[in-house]
């Protein structure tokens, strides 16, 4: 997801061609093509340009309607109700891939959780990353807290800091609601990474952008993506 | 009386291919670059099919320039059929207008975005409050929260749409799958 406004002008946004499983798009005020996983303007007028990264969350309605309880939902289109494919999933997961990396780690449909610091990329398998849940891992020297969420389909990345300093973090085995315990300050956290007890209480985690996405996709366009490993 | 006669006849026999060379090498050219200008990059960005970087380069900068220069080399090609309509025989005749359909075919595409009748771009989004909505609480949804709005793109839908320009709080942004 990304801000439109570029150099103070909001465009406007069209697809223009598939490319490698992402799609191509262009603006209808110069006809710029751009990179949809990207951001970046490839091609015309703004060639160079990059769209800034707006952060979002992949989760379950179920969970998200918790969480926004005034939230609004994008409305389904009536004459289009027969294209959405509720099974999108597994129906995309039989499409050809037309672009593999036969000499790494991952099958090209493995599914990760991939997410950047500064310029380093990781990938995280996602059945690795749900046994595991959740996942304290450095990259480029930033503790990382990657957990999935009450639903069991919902996930979030943070930096795993409370005022600079690191933390370790960990699931509340028992009681409801689900939360997560910090080792530093013994506080209680939810899903959305701020302290609802204990001493960091109101305090908020910074958050990571993670995708899920593709092995082949991911590692398309991050060559020197690194992968988690336990 | 009977030279003239003769020189009549000759008149009247459809001239050879090897007449008006340049209206049929024209006629080839201006038809083979509107036919280039809309099929190279159609083919180059089809789905399923990885584009190495610079064809992908190629495909854009033409499809960049298609809609001038389809139309100027389509109305190029017209003036040069019919400079060689009236001189061809019946096969030529049927060559030149199978052609010509070609080259219409292809200034008109290159100026259409058939992506866009694969995936049906939302025209006005609307948004419901969350307890209306239908969605099963297991459907997948992409979350952004700008302050205290806060908006769910079911991703089965935005897995057809692909794009949707919205403004949440204000600010636009490109919602995109």
């Amino acid at each position: 997801m990304w801000t439109r406004t570029v150099n103070g002008r909001a465009l406007n946004f069209y697809l223009a061609g598939i490319n490698n499983q992402n799609f191509l798009m262009r603006d209808k005020e110069t006809g710029t093509w751009w990179q949809q996983i990207t951001g970046k303007a490839i091609y015309g007028p703004l060639q160079g340009a990059a769209l800034e990264l707006v952060l979002s969350d992949e989760l379950t309605f179920g969970e998200w309607r918790t969480e926004s309880p005034s939230g609004q939902v994008l409305a389904p289109v009536a004459k289009y109700t027969k294209e959405y494919d509720s099974n999108w999933e597994p129906d995309v997961a039989k499409l050809p891939v037309v672009i593999s990396f036969p000499n790494t780690e991952l099958k090209s449909r493995d599914v990760v959780i991939g997410l950047a610091i500064d310029g380093s990329a990781r990938a995280y398998p996602w059945e690795t990353f749900v046994k595991q849940s959740p996942v304290l891992d450095r990259v480029n020297g930033t503790p990382l807290l990657i957990v999935l969420g009450p639903d069991g389909k919902s996930f979030r990345a943070f930096v795993a800091r409370i005022e600079g300093h690191d933390a370790e973090f960990f699931l509340q085995s028992a009681p409801q609601p689900w939360s997560m315990l910090d080792t530093l300050t013994n506080s209680q956290w939810n899903f959305q990474g701020c302290a609802t007890s204990g001493p960091a209480q109101g305090k908020c985690l910074a958050r990571v952008p993670a995708l899920k996405d593709y092995w082949f996709d991911w590692r398309n366009y991050h060559p020197d993506t690194t992968v988690y490993k336990h | 009386m009977h030279a003239s006669s003769t020189a009549r006849e000759t008149d009247r026999k459809a001239p050879q291919r090897h007449a008006y060379p340049w209206r049929w090498t024209l006629f080839f050219v201006a038809a083979l670059t509107t036919i280039a200008f809309f099929f190279i990059p159609a083919f180059i960005i089809r789905p399923f099919s990885h584009q190495a970087p610079r064809a992908l380069l190629l495909a854009m900068a033409l499809r960049q320039r298609a809609p001038l220069n389809t139309l100027i080399a389509a109305l190029a090609c017209f003036f040069f059929a019919f400079a060689l309509w009236r001189t061809a025989g019946r096969w030529r005749k049927t060559f030149i207008a199978f052609t010509l359909l070609l080259v219409t075919f292809s200034a008109v595409m290159a100026r259409l975005n058939y992506f866009e009748w694969m995936f049906h771009p939302i025209a006005g989004a609307e948004f419901l409050a969350q307890s209306e909505s239908k969605l099963d609480p297991k459907e997948m949804i992409l979350a952004v929260r700008f302050g205290s709005e806060a908006r769910a793109y079911p991703i089965s839908q935005m897995a057809y749409h692909h794009v949707l320009n919205d403004e949440v709080a204000g600010v636009p942004i490109a919602v995109t799958y």
